[in-house]
């Protein structure tokens, strides 16, 4: 298939596979997910209901669907990466019609067993297809405009529909998720220096039309800019979610203030504080030490994720496993930025820890394409 | 991109030459350009990689030292502006001169609903109408059970309404603590104290603000936290106050006057121990301020201070000073008082006909305006105009209440000379009755400038010498000659010499001209004459009684009798001894038996 074939020596099968299973990113993700456990409970007010339970059983759950993922060959998820790709775009498209809506937005497809977001499970597809697209595409084309063109569009496509749900926070993944996929495959420089330009010049642009007829973006869209550029302006308003997460981290200091000891997220001074905001009660419970712990836990698995690609001939798994490693780290670094205050509060969930049963599943999913690309890589 | 070929011509034929086979050539070549191409693409891809990691590496750096920045900022709870302004609810004490509280706060409650919360918004708004009768039922049950969140009901409450209200036992139904104002004495002083409103309102407190007298010139140090609740004391004194107010109201209601103002002032000090304008009203119920009629209908309207009248003869007595201080006459120079004095078309006529000539005394106790007018020909418009300046009749009065700074004096637009001769006895020229006593006081301590003032002080003032002591006692003793000898003579007092002038000015039409029938008597007075310690102006505003069969409405008349028995009320309260002249006791020598 590819010129590096020739470089195939063995690839497990079998149930020999599972000796191949990447045991050390499993063991950090199950350790990611039980901190997740912890601070559910402890959110809960020492509760295992509502949230810590249903976790578990998800996590349960998606550790059996991310091994029975890396048992399938990398090979087949490549051929199948068009159809997902394409069908998560059909569901996407069609969530205007069929979804519920939740939180003011309309993200959800139910289907009976679990309510599902597609715009979720197009984080892995994207990063899926424009792996595969970029293993069939020859070297030599990689930076050909129209080569580049219809990648573009391919990001561009699921990133309209599910700002339009509106869900800002995915369609911003998606886009440097994407981005960082063209980015490692070799796409030249100068394309990356153009967007870079462009979207600063769009900045400039929506901050213009701000109060004219030709306004960019909502209202509260703007609120959200303003609060991230100055919280102190309004700290019982729009700026409510960053002061009270930045009391909640100053509150917690170096060592914390001990497991179910932290007041700012269990006196409900804290919205969203089992999704989006439950690193805060990370960090004000366990402190700084806790909070750099879990950032490292997130590093080794990349790290583990980057290593293991470096050393895969195949094209596809080596993108893929880049692609999604990426895609998690923007996902822990932008919500932690976001709770932190570097970035304005988007709304993305961190990954394993917050409660949520769509991302949790569709992470572990993505994990088993890694681990399948570990296990099949030709050694 | 140049290509080294896969099948080199010239290796092939080579090759072909030596017999090998030509293939081995080309699966050489391409095995080689695989090689480099992917040797090219891992190169590649290891230095985005690398321009990844150093990314991903910065990310971690500026999330971690974040979170060592916050993990090391101490967790302050922020207060937005705006809802974090405390309401200051304290306001300290208004007391006078003696300490006994004028104004002083307590605590009520306030009551307010949250209909949202509210069980059985028809049977709350039944029964509070059944506690409140001032509350309309049909507004009640429309707010509670509309979308409002919030309602107030009643911004004051007492015990016993909030118990009734606590009764009705709906949790919709909340109490909020509340300082408010209060004027234990009621009506007493009223104009000076003016009355409070509520500010900023809170459910948990409220800003009292004063919105008149004392309450508002001294708001910011009322509320000032910094002063801890330090009382405000008042030159007045409470027990005069409530004698001079019972004796005005009662020679208002005897003079059938539709208005009185007395001010009784330290001729020292300058300070004010009572201060009346009638008719009053109640600051612990302020009433709103008129819409319509004239403002000085309103029982708002402060006489004393607000009402700028022509006071009449009153004025004479400081030509007459002076004249004298310019050296131009003496007490007893006499002046041509034929009359009518002609100038222009202006007649200047006497009350009586007082015959051909008459002393500078007599002109004063007789009251003779010809002869004032003369004095004023002499001293001329700019002199008298300095004079009357020095004694403070051409400005607003200084004293602390808001309403003083509706005293302004009103003064002709160009000082004529026909204007100097009518200013002479006090026409055409308003001041207020607080003006003429702070000019008689002037004359009344020996002739130094007095200004007025509502604040206890803790010594006389020492002000400007208007006029020499020597003008000053010759202006106190015709003074006192007016009462013994003159148009004052019910203005004696047994025990207290009371010297003082006259004043009846008939009132001024709204659009000009003057009425035959309206006047406004006034009497300023200064007791002990000898040795004056106070002064008092008596004002009415349209008396009119019958005395002798005729109807009355001069001052000798009116104002004097009440003046009289004010100072006979307040005069012993002050602390005067009376000074009782021995009588004659006829028939009785002294014998020494041998």
């Amino acid at each position: 298939m590819s010129y590096l074939e020739h470089t195939v020596k063995y690839v497990p099968a079998g149930p020999r596979k599972v000796l191949y299973v990447h045991w050390p990113i499993t063991l950090l993700l199950v350790a990611v997910a039980a901190l997740g456990f912890l601070m559910l409970y402890s959110v809960a007010g020492g509760s295992y209901t509502p949230w810590a339970e249903p976790q578990m059983k998800r996590f349960a759950v998606g550790l059996v669907l991310m091994l029975g993922i890396a048992l399938v060959p990398i090979w087949f998820w490549r051929n199948i990466a068009l159809v997902a790709y394409l069908g998560t775009l059909a569901l996407l498209a069609l969530v205007p019609f069929f979804g519920d809506v939740g939180m003011g937005a309309q993200r959800w497809i139910d289907l009976g067993i679990m309510r599902l977001q597609p715009s979720e499970l197009m984080k892995i597809a994207l990063v899926m297809l424009l792996a595969a697209y970029y293993d069939w595409l020859p070297m030599s084309k990689v930076s050909h405009p129209i080569w580049v063109a219809l990648p573009v569009i391919l990001i561009l496509i699921p990133t309209a529909l599910v700002l339009q749900q509106p869900d800002l926070g995915t369609s911003i993944l998606l886009l440097l998720g994407g981005g960082a996929v063209m980015f490692i495959a070799g796409v030249h420089w100068a394309y990356f220096a153009a967007v870079l330009t462009a979207s600063a010049g769009l900045v400039a642009a929506v901050f213009r039309s701000r109060g004219t007829g030709w306004q960019l973006l909502n209202d509260y869209q703007y609120r959200r800019i303003d609060t991230f550029l100055d919280p102190s302006a309004d700290p019982l308003g729009a700026g409510y979610h960053i002061t009270q997460s930045k009391i909640a981290l100053g509150s917690g200091g170096w060592t914390g203030r001990g497991f179910m000891q932290g007041t700012q997220s269990r006196l409900n001074f804290l919205p969203e504080k089992h999704t989006d905001f439950i690193f805060t009660t990370l960090a004000e419970e366990f402190g700084f030490l806790g909070a750099v712990s879990l950032l490292g836990l997130y590093a080794l698995i990349i790290f583990f994720c980057i290593v293991s690609a470096l050393s895969n001939p195949n094209r596809f798994a080596a993108l893929l496993t880049l692609g999604i490693a990426t895609t998690f780290f923007f996902f822990f670094a932008v919500n932690m930025s976001m709770v932190m205050g570097l970035l304005p509060v988007v709304g993305v969930p961190l990954p394993l820890v917050s409660y949520g049963g769509s991302a949790m599943l569709v992470l572990m999913a993505a994990f088993g394409l890694v681990q399948s690309a570990h296990v099949h890589k030709p050694r | 991109m140049t290509r080294t070929p896969l099948r080199p011509l010239a290796r092939i034929l080579e090759a072909r030459a030596k017999g090998e086979n030509p293939d081995a050539i080309e699966r050489e070549n391409t095995r080689a350009r695989h090689e480099e191409m992917r040797d090219g693409a891992r190169a590649r891809a290891e230095g985005r990689l690398l321009v990844l990691g150093v990314m991903f590496f910065c990310a971690y750096a500026v999330i971690g030292v974040r979170m060592g920045l916050m993990a090391n900022s101490d967790p302050v709870e922020p207060r937005a502006a705006a809802s974090a302004a405390r309401i200051v609810a304290q306001r300290a004490d208004i007391t006078d001169r003696r300490g006994r509280v004028l104004a002083t706060n307590i605590e009520t409650h306030s009551l307010y609903a949250h209909p949202q919360q509210m069980i059985e918004p028809e049977r709350v708004a039944e029964a509070l109408v059944k506690i409140f009768p001032d509350l309309e039922f049909k507004r009640l049950t429309k707010d509670f059970t509309g979308k409002r969140k919030f309602v107030w009901i009643k911004k004051k409450i007492s015990p016993e309404q909030k118990q009734a209200v606590f009764d009705i036992g709906d949790p919709g139904l909340l109490f909020g603590p509340r300082e408010m104002r209060l004027y234990p004495n009621g009506k007493l002083a009223a104009h000076v104290l003016g009355g409070y409103s509520f500010g900023k309102e809170g459910v948990d407190a409220a800003e009292v603000i004063g919105v008149a007298g004392v309450e508002r010139v001294f708001d910011d140090f009322l509320r000032d936290p910094a002063e801890e609740g330090k009382p405000l004391q008042l030159s007045l004194d409470l027990t005069v106050q409530a004698a001079a107010e019972q004796v005005l109201f009662g020679g208002m209601k005897l003079m059938n006057a539709k208005g009185a103002a007395s001010v009784l002032m330290d001729v020292q000090t300058g300070e004010v121990l009572s201060v009346v304008s009638l008719p009053d009203f109640d600051p612990n119920d302020r009433p709103r301020p008129p819409t319509e009629g004239a403002p000085d209908d309103s029982p708002l309207f402060n006489r004393a201070v607000q009402g700028v009248y022509e006071l009449g003869s009153t004025f004479k007595i400081f030509t007459a000073a002076q004249a004298m201080e310019l050296g131009l006459v003496n007490p007893s120079t006499v002046i041509d008082i034929r009359g009518p004095l002609k100038w222009g078309k202006h007649r200047i006529r006497d009350f009586h006909n007082y015959g051909k000539e008459l002393s500078v005394t007599d002109i004063i106790v007789k009251s003779s305006n010809i002869g004032t007018a003369r004095l004023a020909q002499m001293v001329g418009a700019k002199r008298q105009q300095e004079f009357l300046g020095a004694l403070g009749l051409l400005e607003k009065a200084p004293v602390e209440i808001i309403e003083a700074r509706g005293s302004t004096p009103l003064l002709p637009p160009n000082w004529s000379e026909i204007s100097t001769m009518t200013i002479s006895y006090g026409h055409g020229i308003s001041v207020s009755p607080m003006h003429l006593a702070a000019a008689y006081a002037t004359v009344a301590n020996g002739g130094t400038r007095v200004v007025p003032t509502l604040l206890k002080q803790a010594g006389p003032q020492y002000g400007e010498r208007v006029m020499s002591r020597q003008v000053a006692a010759a202006a106190r003793e015709m003074l006192r000659k007016v009462v013994t000898d003159g148009t004052a003579s019910f203005g004696e007092v047994p025990g207290y010499a009371v010297g003082g002038k006259t004043g009846s000015a008939d009132k001024p039409k709204p659009r000009g001209g003057y009425y035959k029938d309206k006047v406004i008597a006034t009497f300023a007075s200064v007791f002990p004459a000898h040795d004056p310690k106070y002064v008092l102006v008596v004002t009415l505003d349209e008396p009119e009684t019958l005395a002798l069969g005729e109807v009355r409405r001069t001052a000798g008349w009116t104002a004097v009798p009440v003046a009289a028995e004010m100072i006979n009320r307040v005069a012993p309260l002050l602390g005067l001894r009376p000074q009782v002249e021995p009588g004659q006791l006829a028939g009785i020598t002294l014998t020494s038996s041998n």
